[in-house]
């Protein structure tokens, strides 16, 4: 290296855009998927036997005649409110229609929504806050926070432990709301509890992974101190390691009652009362004008909601 | 201010703030417990309790070929109908985030205040700033729009709409997407560091170079992390519109257990599995990667 060329602005520019951090992995993965996007979106074609694309996403049926008279139906019949379709509109007839179906299921339904992801939510924090400390693996060792400094063994049982209960909320938040919530339909009947516990079951998965990683992130001296003051792994829990972590909790929990709100509504197509289940009702009677105003009732909930959350957990990061 | 006796004096019990919000979750959710008038008898399955011992049974020995008789002839060995599915569910997750990507930065550099702002030293005119502020606010309001309705809303209104056509299935998906995309994209675009930003600025950048290579690289990593994490909700949700008779795993899934072929239903909950799994190691390692 003489002096001239590291004076240079252009070529020190270069040599530090060529000594910049590269990842294959990145490079891969960002290649990889656009190739597959691309495959995706191309025309099945055979070329010398071989195919080419996969030909499933049917883009040019999608503006076919058929398709086109379709969609003009909806919207300029079906979409319009029952009784405006002969009377002409009027802000009047709007309120009355809408009015109607709100006092009839409208409102109940909404309720329903919002109790369902409360209580999902509440049972999923419950069940993540226990298996959290346990999935966590500054804790829950041999030797939590490391007295004995770094050469000492974790201990295979602690090791277990934690793994598996890893594996148990990987798996728990693997399968989505939806099929917990038709599978659980199935075996237990209608109720609002098999909408309940699949997004409390989903939600614990996501919820206790997420708190463990707080766990594990949290400062370690306090709690190092307190160990060497003889605090045992529960006492250490109960008093410092929950108590530091539940600002970040209550971001993740606000976070996820949001989540929770927005499935609430759709999972009751399968046949619970939530919004869902007049979206479904409505359309299995071809009254499309009605399921609009539903869906544009969840999308007020769903925003409401969002309100909330964004308020409450402006307020837990204050408090952290 | 109080003081520490006049504060202690006016605790009417002996709970913090975070005493009292803890308390009034469990109350939140006592009150959903009893509004909803649940009781636990209904948790006993129905049916004499022999679907669900049935079923989970099933786990442990997944189908690996067909259950059941009535198979015709010349039908697809199971296990390649179930990669079929798997990959058909990865096919349209990935067809609807390639959409909801570009426009979802787009829509999210839109929304952000960073995009926006420019320069405080070159004195933006009022029209300009009205025009900039008019642009955000109806960005803003169109993301809320195409988030605030859910994915399989989406799928069902299009439905109505159309009728049963791929292409709206990977719609139904992407709308959403973009919405939630441009949310976060414009909200970290807002949060990064800005300090490289001032450096380039005070240098003499446009406003273009300074958005460009002051804040955009400083983002770039969190989005990048946060578009993977979306993808693997893509499949998710990829999977669940079979329910509505896309040819996704859902669609597979419904139809096994609808003919009570619980082996055939833990052969796609473990093809569903195994895909998360794949996803989510992935994802934690790209994200090791960036966000170090």
């Amino acid at each position: 290296m003489n002096g001239a060329r590291e004076l240079d602005p252009r070529s020190a520019i270069r040599a530090l855009h060529r000594r910049r951090p590269r990842s294959r992995l990145v490079r891969w993965t960002v290649a990889g998927l656009a190739l597959l996007a691309a495959w995706a979106w191309s025309p099945r074609v055979e070329v010398l036997g071989v195919r080419f694309g996969s030909g499933e996403i049917a883009t040019g049926e999608l503006f076919s005649a058929r398709r086109r008279a379709n969609l003009e139906r909806f919207l300029t019949e079906e979409a319009m409110p029952a009784p405006l379709r002969e009377a002409g509109f009027s802000w009047r007839g709007l309120f009355d229609w809408a009015g109607a179906i709100l006092a009839d299921h409208g409102w109940s339904a909404m309720l329903a929504t919002l109790w369902i992801s409360i209580l999902a939510v509440v049972l999923a924090a419950a069940v993540a806050t226990l298996l959290a400390p346990l999935a966590s693996r500054t804790l829950a060792t041999r030797d939590p926070y490391q007295l004995c400094g770094d050469n000492c063994r974790h201990g295979p049982g602690w090791r277990a432990l934690t793994t598996l209960t890893r594996l148990l909320l990987v798996a728990l938040r693997a399968v989505p709301e939806y099929v917990w919530a038709f599978l659980l339909l199935a075996m237990l009947g209608p109720s609002a509890w098999p909408v309940v516990l699949a997004l409390a079951i989903h939600n614990a998965g996501i919820l206790g992974r997420l708190g463990a990683d707080t766990i594990e992130n949290l400062d370690a001296a306090p709690l190092r101190a307190l160990r060497m003051l003889g605090a045992s792994r529960r006492q250490l829990t109960g008093v410092a390691i929950l108590p530091l972590a539940l600002p970040r909790l209550l971001l993740y929990f606000f976070y996820r009652f949001e989540t929770c709100v927005r499935e609430a509504t759709v999972l009751g197509m399968l046949g619970v009362v939530s919004l869902g289940y007049w979206i479904q009702d409505a359309r299995a009677r071809h009254r499309y004008d009605e399921m609009l105003l539903l869906v544009a009732l969840g999308a007020c909930i769903v925003i409401a909601s969002d309100i909330l959350s964004t308020l409450a957990r402006a307020s837990a990061r204050r408090g952290s | 201010m109080v003081g520490v006796g006049t504060s202690r004096q006016r605790r009417p019990f002996p709970l913090g703030r975070r005493g009292r919000t803890i308390l009034a979750i469990v109350a939140a959710g006592l009150v959903a417990w009893f509004a909803l008038g649940l009781s636990p008898a209904q948790l006993v399955p129905t049916g004499g309790a022999g679907i669900a011992r049935d079923f989970f049974a099933a786990a442990w020995r997944p189908a690996l070929d067909y259950e059941g008789a009535g198979v015709p002839d010349g039908a697809r060995p199971f296990l390649l109908k179930v990669l079929d599915a798997t990959v058909r569910t990865i096919v349209f997750a990935t067809a609807a985030m390639s959409l909801a990507l570009p426009i979802g930065l787009v829509l999210g550099f839109l929304a952000s205040s960073v995009g926006w702002s420019g320069d405080p030293a070159t004195r933006a005119s009022r029209l300009s700033r009205t025009l900039a502020r008019s642009v955000q606010g109806a960005t803003r309001t169109l993301i809320i729009g195409m988030r605030s309705v859910h994915e399989l809303l989406w799928a069902v209104l299009f439905l109505v709409a159309f009728g049963l056509n791929t292409a709206s299935a990977v719609l139904a998906i992407a709308i959403p997407y973009t919405g939630t995309l441009a949310k976060v994209f414009s909200e970290m675009l807002d949060e990064a560091p800005r300090d490289s930003a001032a450096g380039l600025r005070a240098t003499g950048a446009a406003p273009v170079q300074v958005f460009l290579h002051g804040i955009l690289p400083r983002a770039l990593p969190d989005m990048t992390a946060y578009a993977f994490y979306r993808y693997e909700c893509a499949i998710r949700s990829s999977a669940i519109l079979g329910f509505f008779g896309y040819p996704t795993l859902g669609y597979y899934l419904r139809a096994s257990f609808e003919n009570l072929h619980y082996r055939e239903v833990w052969t796609y909950l473990y093809a569903l599995l195994i895909l998360a799994l794949v996803l989510e190691s992935w994802s934690t390692r790209l994200r090791q990667r960036f966000v170090a």
